[in-house]
């Protein structure tokens, strides 16, 4: 019976014509838009890094003096050089990493490629086997290079394909503003979603940045970072020097612990080390210092935008308008049928045959809403990726997102067909054939 | 009043006029929302800038090294003014809208623990606000000879003594003084103070209303007058009307051959960098019309539909009205009225859900209170829209034909 009430919907579907389409167009309409806001926020707080999300961590810690405290205050999300320094040089995580961003220029000496300007990042050679990062050629300077500050550098896929097409530039060299640099590595394509390791300063839907140098590197040469510099207390005192020793936080910091139960033991070494800060009169502030889980850290950082939540209310508001409608749209049809389902009662089928027919039909409904719908959501999330992201296709639709559609549109449909097919039930069949 | 037996007529197909109803308080709840967010969006994206937006460009360049730039930025700058059609150039540390610049916490007291404001701070030359186009509004603006020339990586550099700030700053910082002219503020515990020598209209600040603090207006900002010495510059200038799209490219060829080795790392318009800046705000306004477009829509067919089948259904009842002496006119003033009451009980219903709707979202999202002016706006177009939406359907019931009464079914 069910193939046969299947079927049965489906060429209902030619009855009525205005009215059908009306029908799935306002279900399409309401199940794309609802997909579009939901897909931007899903992919925004999806988890950029599965296999180990669990095991990384940023510590923040309350740098800035007493001045305009408040009980309550959040710490600073970036870090001081100073802390950086020290607890790069204590090493408590089985890998730590520091990271600011570099505006850089690369000079290709080519006559035919004008020096161009390109994002850049300063950091540690940890940062590499910490986020997975996948190498098409060579891989990460040495541990060594990262105590020798020495010119070393890992580019990225798109670099290398600007500059040396496709072969393997391994060993060569490029001129970063007026130095050149050896070349230890390329990066293979990769696109965290979001991009969660550098949050202040670069944005959730960016590109990863195209040149990695040693973080002591850059020091050495003096590079400001290219994003936020949060100066509070004395400010930066003179000169690059004066800057690396003040309480100005501007790098951020990455821990990687063996599991995740680890946290406990590291947070009584930051608590210590924080212990141990105070006594030197840094960190005045009562408040307690945080290790944010990278989930907390997302969370913290406010990576799905207010807009992305407001928009998704919006939707689904809206798609409660069509289910409304939907409802009596369905009411009209089925009413227009009360003839047919007459003749089914007196035949001898019973409310509950009515109710399963009619019900189905309402899912045919659903299911091709559902396909319209999706055509309207690829769209869309299409629209919303290449006007508010910077990678491309930042915000696309996965498989998990087309079951939603699909689970999301039948459901709507079934929810709105609820009323008029328990109307259709009520058709007394002695009056529907009375009056025929 | 025939309402009575309208609401009578009501009662018997109560399905219909809850669906109904209830589409509207619905659509009411959204669209005043909706209305509300595009409006604050739209406004804040077409902010005034304070400066001339439709003849400034910024243009920044990259050198390869920072030896000799303070010589280099004056002769940049002769040779930006040298470009027929421009009126007026100047160094600047960072370009309204241009997301990218600096914020600094202010005291009027040197022992104040609190920071009174947190404005964006501008460092130009004495020729700034004249390229920008601020409106001075009281004092002076800068001379040459208050411009310094700090160089960040010596010690010891000397600090601005005089700055400009805006009204909102002005008003911020001193909330009772009639004239801020003359008055000190502080930037750093151990800096010396600064001087009020002038106070401009608007400037607002390189990110506008900030979307993640709702305490950060965007019109909070001071210049002061210093030079840096570092390897980005950014210049602002600004042409004579209609030229100014031909004189970023020309700046760009003049710029790149003045130093070798030299990047224009940006050459933007203030549209430009107004677009960039609110196109988040823009996609969201366009995206929640679509919506609202959408639903008034649905709202008009889903009234239009059930008219009619109300119409349809009450044919005969229509025709023995008719037969008894009412005219057209009352056949539609029938159906009009009982839309208009129908409108009502949603509209009831929907200020509610639209109160509540906000209520939840200003403590989900923070969202800021739904001002009663939007809710009777959505009010009034979807009584408007109802009463539109039924006319058509009502016309056609006046059309019936008294005879009608006379045929069976």
């Amino acid at each position: 019976m069910w193939n046969y009430y299947f079927l049965l919907g489906w060429r209902s579907l030619r009855r009525n014509p205005i009215l059908t389409t009306l029908m799935i167009l306002i279900l399409a309409v309401g199940i794309g838009t609802s997909m579009t806001s939901l897909t931007m926020l899903l992919v925004l707080s999806g988890d950029p890094i599965p296999q180990k999300s669990e095991r990384l961590f940023v510590p923040k810690f309350h740098i800035a003096d007493m001045r305009g405290y408040k009980a309550g205050d959040k710490p600073d999300f970036q870090f001081t050089y100073i802390d950086t320094k020290n607890l790069l040089r204590d090493k408590r995580a089985k890998r730590q990493t520091a990271l600011f961003g570099l505006s850089l220029t690369v000079d290709s000496g080519r006559k035919d490629l004008p020096a161009f300007s390109e994002r850049g990042m300063a950091t540690t050679s940890d940062i590499f086997p910490m986020f997975d990062m996948p190498f098409r050629f060579g891989s990460s300077w040495s541990a060594d290079a990262d105590d020798k500050a020495s010119n070393v550098v890992v580019i990225g896929p798109e670099l290398s394909e600007k500059l040396f097409k496709n072969e393997n530039p391994v060993g060569k060299t490029i001129k970063i503003i007026d130095r050149d640099y050896t070349i230890s590595g390329v990066l293979d394509v990769w696109q965290p979603t979001p991009k969660f390791y550098r949050l202040y300063g670069s944005d959730a839907t960016s590109r990863p940045e195209q040149i990695w140098l040693p973080f002591t590197n850059a020091v050495s040469r003096e590079f400001s970072n290219s994003g936020w510099n949060n100066c509070s207390g004395e400010g930066a005192g003179s000169g690059y020097e004066g800057w690396l020793k003040s309480e100005c936080t501007w790098i951020q910091y990455w821990a990687e612990l063996d599991k995740a139960s680890d946290a406990a033991a590291y947070r009584d070494y930051l608590s210590a080390y924080v212990a141990e800060q105070k006594k030197l009169g840094r960190m005045p502030r009562p408040e307690p210092f945080q290790l944010l889980s990278l989930r907390e850290w997302l969370e913290d950082a406010g990576v799905v935008g207010r807009d992305t939540k407001l928009s998704t209310w919006m939707a689904f508001g809206f798609l409660m308008v069509c289910l409304v409608n939907l409802v009596a749209l369905m009411l009209a049809k089925f009413t227009a049928r009360a003839g047919d389902i007459g003749v089914r009662r007196a035949l001898g089928a019973s409310r509950k045959e009515i109710f399963r027919q009619y019900l189905i039909e309402a899912g045919v409904v659903g299911l091709v809403g559902a396909i319209l719908g999706l055509g309207l959501s690829w769209y869309g999330v299409h629209i919303i990726s290449s006007r508010l992201a910077e990678a491309d296709d930042f915000y696309r639709m996965d498989f998990r997102m087309l079951l939603i559609t699909l689970l999301m549109s039948i459901s709507a449909a079934l929810l709105a067909g609820l009323l008029p097919t328990w109307r259709a039930c009520q058709v007394r069949p002695a009056i529907q054939l009375k009056s025929q | 009043m025939e309402i009575r037996p309208i609401f009578s007529a009501m009662m018997r197909s109560k399905t219909g006029v809850i669906l109904i109803a209830l589409q509207i308080a619905l659509t009411l709840a959204i669209l005043a929302n909706a209305l509300y967010v595009v409006r604050d969006r739209t406004n804040e994206a077409n902010r005034v800038s304070g400066v001339d937006d439709a003849n400034v460009f910024m243009i920044a360049t990259l050198d390869r090294d920072v030896d000799g730039v303070m010589a280099r930025q004056k002769r940049d700058e002769e040779l930006l003014r040298a470009i027929p059609g421009v009126a007026s150039a100047s160094w600047t540390s960072q370009m309204p809208l241009s997301q990218s610049g600096s914020n600094t916490g202010v005291q009027t007291n040197p022992k104040q623990t609190d920071s009174v404001a947190s404005p964006s701070v501008y460092s130009g030359t004495e020729m700034l606000i004249k390229t920008l186009k601020l409106k001075l509004l009281e004092g002076r603006d800068f001379n040459a000879s208050e411009v310094l020339e700090t160089d960040n990586r010596l010690p010891d550099q000397a600090k601005p003594k005089v700055a400009i700030v805006t009204k909102a700053l002005a008003k911020k910082l001193f909330p009772n003084d009639a004239s801020v002219l003359g008055k000190l503020f502080y930037q750093g515990r151990g800096d010396p103070p600064i001087e009020i020598i002038g106070v401009v209209d608007e400037l607002v600040t390189p990110w506008g209303r900030a979307s993640w603090n709702t305490d950060q207006t965007g019109d909070e900002s001071f210049i002061l007058p210093a030079r840096f010495t570092q390897r980005y510059n950014i210049y602002a200038v600004r042409t004579e009307p209609g030229q100014r799209d031909n004189i970023m490219k020309e700046a760009e060829k003049v710029l790149l051959a003045a130093v070798p080795g030299r990047l224009i790392s940006e050459n933007n318009s203030m549209d430009q960098l107004r677009e960039n800046r609110y196109r988040g705000e823009h996609t969201m306004a366009n995206g929640l019309l679509i919506v609202i477009g959408l639903l008034l829509l649905m709202t008009a067919s889903g009234i239009v539909g059930l008219a009619s089948l109300w119409v349809n259904q009450r044919r005969k009842q229509i025709g023995i009205r008719r037969a008894l002496g009412a005219r057209r006119v009352d056949i539609v003033r029938y159906f009009v009225t009982e839309n208009v009451m129908i409108c009502v009980f949603g509209i009831v219903m929907g200020s509610g859900l639209a109160i509540a709707l906000n209520r939840a979202m200003m403590s989900e999202l923070e969202l800021q209170r739904l001002p009663l002016a939007y809710l009777l706006m959505g009010a009034v177009s979807l009584l408007f829209l109802g009463v539109m939406a039924v006319l058509g359907p009502a016309w056609r019931a006046a059309q019936i034909a008294p005879a009608i009464a006379t045929r069976s079914a």
